[in-house]
């Protein structure tokens, strides 16, 4: 792995105790939002949050969330689902950072400050491979400083509303190769009333979570490697959902 | 192999993925594999492993990062090669 330049670790650990600073501001009103305004609910959300702060405290290595995506805002619910609100201001480095598309969280100043605010790397997908390297690395650095990280395995949001075995992002598999110890943590989301992709689940939707660490291997090495690794993920994520519809 | 071989080879390798037929028929090497050629980026993983295996080199995440157009790649195999 890489080091990054002086400068740009010193901007992430400014953002990062910036954010921290004014956590109270920001943690609490999402949870409000996703609570409250939106009436989203958690199935069984005492015994995820149990099981993921013991997962959490079993070991310190560094934890890279991966889930199925289906709409803008899974990352905001599941990290508000996995953790819990009051537990996050606790335990600020579990706040996943994200890295959303540039041009839906970052391109006006208000959404810019608050995606810097709230641990975000904004990304242009698709865009130079340059760019896109430079926040993988950035998302490197963070987790092998002990942070927690959330980034989707799969290219886009599902167009087709399940988890496309097909449409796998090399991000994922790089990173778990480059940053030793990395676990990978699968998580399959989905509210009852969520048909296919969408910009935002259902007002009172009800979600399903369930989640595990996964251990991939590979005999290749290079980005073959790096590709192996996120297609086990995917295809872990695709038996999570399997498991989700035989269970409904 | 000369560089004009591996472009041919490239090419080809190439073709499949992608989306602007008439970029790929006036294909040179500042020809941009994702803005011109409409290549999608997830698929651009795919191509440099074709690239390993047509030419039996193995590439590193970051050599990747330094394609961008068809030279680059034509420049990426050949100093595998060497």
């Amino acid at each position: 792995m890489t080091q990054l330049p002086f400068k740009t670790r010193a901007a992430h650990a400014f953002q990062r105790e910036v954010g921290r600073l004014f956590s109270i501001i920001w943690v609490l009103p999402i949870a409000f939002i996703l609570r409250v305004l939106m009436r989203y609910h958690i199935r069984d959300v005492a015994e995820v949050r149990t099981r993921y702060r013991a997962l959490v405290k079993e070991s310190d290595r560094p934890l890279l969330i991966c889930p199925n995506h289906l709409t803008m805002m899974d990352s905001a619910v599941i990290a508000w689902a996995l953790g819990g609100s009051w537990w996050y201001l606790f335990h600020y480095s579990r706040i996943p950072w994200n890295v959303p598309e540039y041009n839906n969280f970052a391109s006006q100043w208000p959404t810019r400050v608050g995606a810097w605010l709230t641990k975000c790397i904004p990304i242009i997908r698709g865009g130079r491979r340059e760019d896109v390297s430079r926040v993988i690395k950035r998302v490197q650095h963070l987790l092998s400083r002990g942070e927690t990280a959330l980034i989707f395995p799969e290219a886009r949001r599902s167009r087709s509303g399940r988890v496309e075995a097909d449409a796998v992002a090399h991000a994922v598999g790089r990173i778990l190769t480059s940053v030793p110890g990395c676990r990978p943590l699968c998580v399959y989301l989905r509210g009852d009333r969520q048909q296919t992709w969408s910009t935002v689940p259902a007002r009172g939707d009800s979600f399903y979570i369930d989640f595990e660490i996964v251990e991939p291997s590979s005999d290749h090495a290079g980005m073959r490697r790096s590709r192996d690794f996120s297609q086990q993920i995917v295809d872990r994520l695709v038996g999570m959902e399997e498991a989700y519809f035989a269970g409904r | 192999m000369t560089r004009d071989e591996i472009f041919a080879k490239v090419v080809e390798i190439v073709r499949p993925y992608v989306k602007n037929e008439d970029a790929l028929a006036a294909v040179a090497e500042d020809t941009n594999i994702l803005s011109d050629l409409k290549v999608n980026s997830a698929r651009l993983v795919d191509i440099i492993l074709n690239f390993e295996d047509e030419f039996d080199i193995e590439v590193e995440d970051e050599d990747a990062d330094a394609v961008n157009t068809v030279g680059d790649a034509v420049a990426l195999i050949q100093e595998k090669l060497s």
